[in-house]
């Protein structure tokens, strides 16, 4: 018995751009022993029927497996099959190999295009970082087609997906200029907002930062168009001011919630809590049998935050009026029962967590999570799009439920929205843009983009499904509290005051070195510095 | 006496404008932004509520405590063990040169790759330290996880990679003395002990105030070592006033960041002028 596997080009299984035919090599797998290769035969086609080659070997009798040599000379832009079959000195003759491929790039120096520069050599010089930017739109339904770039400096390819969508069924085209993000980026908008130089639809942060941009000012009132009313409500008080909706949804949404091994929830029999007492009596459950119940990633300080932020919808159930006055200045942690008993969940986990929790990072967290090393994670359910990328399938091991409050009949989900389109009221193409708005939150604008990029989340529009292969954790169980309607938005929706502290005095209770109350006062004293910082009248 | 003036004060200029623009501009400025709320743009006056806050609340004023702990233990650690390292390097032993470059080695890598390299060495399962110790049937120890022992473990490495500055200092102060005590100490019948007490140490001493200011000013605002190895945490275990200050600024509390450079300023100078001149006058005597 003898196969060949892993044909490579180049050392790589994968190859693309190359312009002089790359050397081929291969594994032999036998179970004889002392195998030794008697003759291999190559073949190198453009098509994977093999029915007619560009190079076929023969075969050719010799023991070389790696750096063997075709001499094709290569077409530009073009995909070749290359495979493989060797026999052995015993006469076991192996099948062909699996067929590996590779993309040439442009063999021939026929570059035509032209670099995309700035204007003129002043306007390089002027700008701090320059952007130079070129769009085009793909004509034709696409099989495959490669792309050949180059850049003085660095350069990004995209295809926009939703973008593609809407010149093709709308015949409109739509022109994206890229901002930075941060503070710098925040600054822009405002400035070209108050300026009237804004494009007619503006990407900008849902909630509590809404409010401060003073929208009716500047954005188109979109309480009457259609799609408005396919809005998930939670969402759409985001980017509700004064009663008039502004936004649209620009990706999905992500949730802070209990990220957990489903294999040892059925290994022990244990079912999803819907209570506090439920959850650490499951981590108890998990102890016992020896295994780690929780995982902590506290090196990386911010992930020590989530189980507070995450527990917002019990501290909103319990008091749905506490943002309003925790930014008022009249609420406070450390004096509601709900807001203690959020820092106290933290102290309740202390004992549960991996030994190394305070050395562990949030890379070691997703390694730990997708390989059953600890059965509960807190985190913002991104980390599936990480762990996915790492583990692929084995994303569907996992599975995500909000943090628990003492309401069994109530159990909910603490969610981040996702930024927002808004309109310019000014918009030049008013009639274009609300198509493009409607085609964006249309099931078939959703569809285009997730099927580019896995949600995190569901997606902020009732009764859209998400598509087959979005994550198991997202589909059915993110997906149950929205439909059920049982989700509230994180805390920093809802007001901008957030201490800036907050990591590591969550930090301090997670491991023990504060009790709840001493953190809920920490965490009070230090929002108090952002409050007089921001203006607000505290006392 | 008819005592002339050689050159004209104007000759002064140069160096007072540079003095005034990068050094005492800012120090009067920071000291008046300390007592606002500002945002670089407009400024509210808020008196000494800054001062306040930062002595009330616990994370900050801890960190006050930290520093101290941080550059005395330091500083006493490196003045005890770099003067036994000297001593040992200038005594007649072989491969005096190589065991010398060893001891400054440390010196040479940069802060943070020494912190980041520490704190994987620290690690409570993973690192080395530990393996050896339970490989030895010890316990595990975790030294910046706990939150008595992390302030010391950053201490350790401080003192790891800061005493081999301090050896040479002491190094150039002991040759520097010269060999005819020791010659005429020895016909005397002193013995080693009686030699470096009476000799060496007498005579080291101006090595040894160096030693000693430097490495306490070191320790004062050190930063960079903190910040790579447990970022002041877990928790605020290891914070010090310049990690706190860092951490302000970047939340964007301007005026409360600017407050506690002022701190650590006059926290600086009220240490170390008066031990400058304590220690300059029992040299002298």
């Amino acid at each position: 018995m003898v196969n060949v596997s892993k044909v490579t080009m180049d050392y790589a299984t994968e190859l693309k751009g190359v312009i002089t035919m790359p050397q081929i090599g291969w594994v032999l797998d036998s179970d004889e022993r002392n195998a030794v290769q008697k003759q291999y035969q190559l073949q190198i086609a453009t098509e994977p029927s093999f029915a007619e080659t560009v190079f076929d070997s023969g075969e050719v009798e010799s023991n070389q497996s790696q750096h063997v040599i075709a001499p094709v000379e290569l077409q530009s832009l073009t995909r070749y099959y290359v495979r493989v079959k060797a026999a052995l000195t015993s006469d076991s003759t192996s099948t062909w190999s699996d067929t590996a491929s590779f993309v040439s790039g442009l063999c021939q120096n026929e570059w035509e295009a032209e670099f995309v520069s700035a204007d003129s050599d002043a306007d390089a010089e002027n700008s701090k970082g320059t952007y130079v930017r070129k769009g085009f739109t793909l004509t034709g339904k696409v099989k495959e087609a490669y792309i050949s770039c180059s850049a003085l400096g660095l350069y990004e390819l995209y295809l926009n997906a939703v973008i593609d969508l809407a010149k093709e069924k709308l015949g409109i085209t739509v022109e994206v200029e890229q901002r930075v993000g941060g503070a710098d980026g925040d600054n822009i908008v405002k400035t070209r907002l108050a300026s009237g130089d804004m494009a007619d639809i503006c990407l900008y942060n849902s909630g509590s930062l809404l409010n401060a941009l003073n929208p009716s000012e500047y954005f188109y009132d979109l309480t009457n168009e259609s799609f408005v009313s396919t809005y998930d409500d939670t969402y759409k008080e985001t980017v509700t001011v004064d009663g008039k909706v502004y936004g649209v949804p620009v990706a999905s949404t992500q949730a802070g919630a209990i990220l957990y091994y489903k294999p040892d929830y059925e290994e022990l029999g244990l079912k999803v809590p819907t209570t506090w007492d439920e959850f650490l009596a499951n981590c108890d459950a998990l102890k016992a049998a020896g295994k780690t119940a929780m995982i902590g990633t506290f090196a990386d300080s911010w992930t020590a935050q989530v189980p507070y932020l995450g527990d917002n919808y019990n501290i909103i159930a319990a008091d749905p009026s506490f943002a309003k006055n925790f930014e008022a200045g009249t609420a406070k942690y450390a004096t509601t029962p709900a807001g203690v008993e959020s820092f106290q969940k933290m102290v309740d986990l202390n004992q549960y967590y991996n030994e190394d929790y305070l050395a562990a990072t949030y890379d070691d967290g997703c390694d730990m999570l997708a390989n059953g090393e600890g059965t509960h994670w807190i985190m913002l359910t991104q980390a599936l799009g990480n762990i996915y990328s790492l583990y692929g399938e084995d994303v569907d091991k996992i599975g995500v439920f909000g943090v628990p409050g003492d309401d069994a009949a109530n159990a909910g989900l603490t969610v981040w929205m996702p930024s927002s389109l808004y309109v310019n009221k000014n918009a030049e193409n008013m009639d274009a843009v609300l198509a493009f708005m409607e085609l964006y939150t249309s099931t078939e604008g959703l569809d285009a983009y997730a099927g580019v990029i896995k949600a995190d989340g569901p997606y902020c529009i009732k009764g859209y499904e998400l598509p087959d292969d979005a994550y198991e954790a997202v589909k059915t169980d993110m997906q149950a509290y929205f439909d059920e309607g049982k989700t509230t938005t994180a805390l920093e929706f809802m007001t901008s005051v957030k201490g800036a502290n907050c990591p590591a005095i969550c930090q301090e209770a997670g491991s023990g070195q504060t009790t709840a109350e001493e953190a809920a006062a920490a965490y009070d004293e230090d929002c108090k510095k952002q409050a007089v910082q921001l203006g607000l009248n505290w006392e | 006496m008819n005592k002339k003036k050689i050159y004209t004060l104007w000759f002064l200029i140069p160096s007072t404008i540079i003095f005034s623009i990068f050094f005492l501009i800012p120090l009067v400025s920071s000291l008046f932004y300390s007592l606002t709320v500002w945002d670089f743009k407009s400024f509210t006056f808020v008196g000494l509520d800054n001062f306040k806050m930062f002595f009330s609340e616990r994370s900050l004023s801890t960190s006050v405590i930290h520093t101290l702990i941080y550059a005395f233990l330091t500083c006493a650690l490196k003045v005890i063990l770099a003067f036994f390292i000297a001593i040992f390097l200038t005594s007649k032993i072989k491969t005096k040169n190589f065991l010398r470059s060893v001891v400054f080695f440390p010196n040479l890598v940069s802060t943070i790759a020494v912190g980041i390299t520490f704190a994987a060495l620290m690690h409570p399962t993973k690192g080395l330290f530990n393996l050896v110790l339970s490989t030895l049937g010890a316990g595990r120890i975790d030294f910046l996880g706990n939150t008595s022992l992390a302030l010391f473990s950053v201490i350790f490495t401080d003192v790891w990679k800061g005493v081999g500055v301090a050896t040479v200092i002491y190094v150039s102060g002991i040759q520097s003395i010269d060999k005819t005590y020791y010659e005429a100490a020895s016909i005397d019948g002193a013995n080693g002990w009686e030699r470096l007490k009476n000799i060496t140490i007498p005579l080291v001493r101006p090595a040894m105030n160096s030693v000693i200011i430097l490495s306490l000013i070191g320790g004062l605002r050190s930063f960079d070592l903190i910040w790579a190895m447990t970022g002041g945490g877990p928790g605020f275990a290891t914070d010090v006033v310049s990690s706190v200050v860092y951490k302000q600024y970047a939340a964007g509390f301007y005026g409360l960041s600017t407050a506690g450079n002022v701190i650590m300023f006059v926290l600086i100078a009220v240490i170390a002028y008066p031990l400058q001149r304590f220690l300059l006058k029992r040299e002298e005597s």
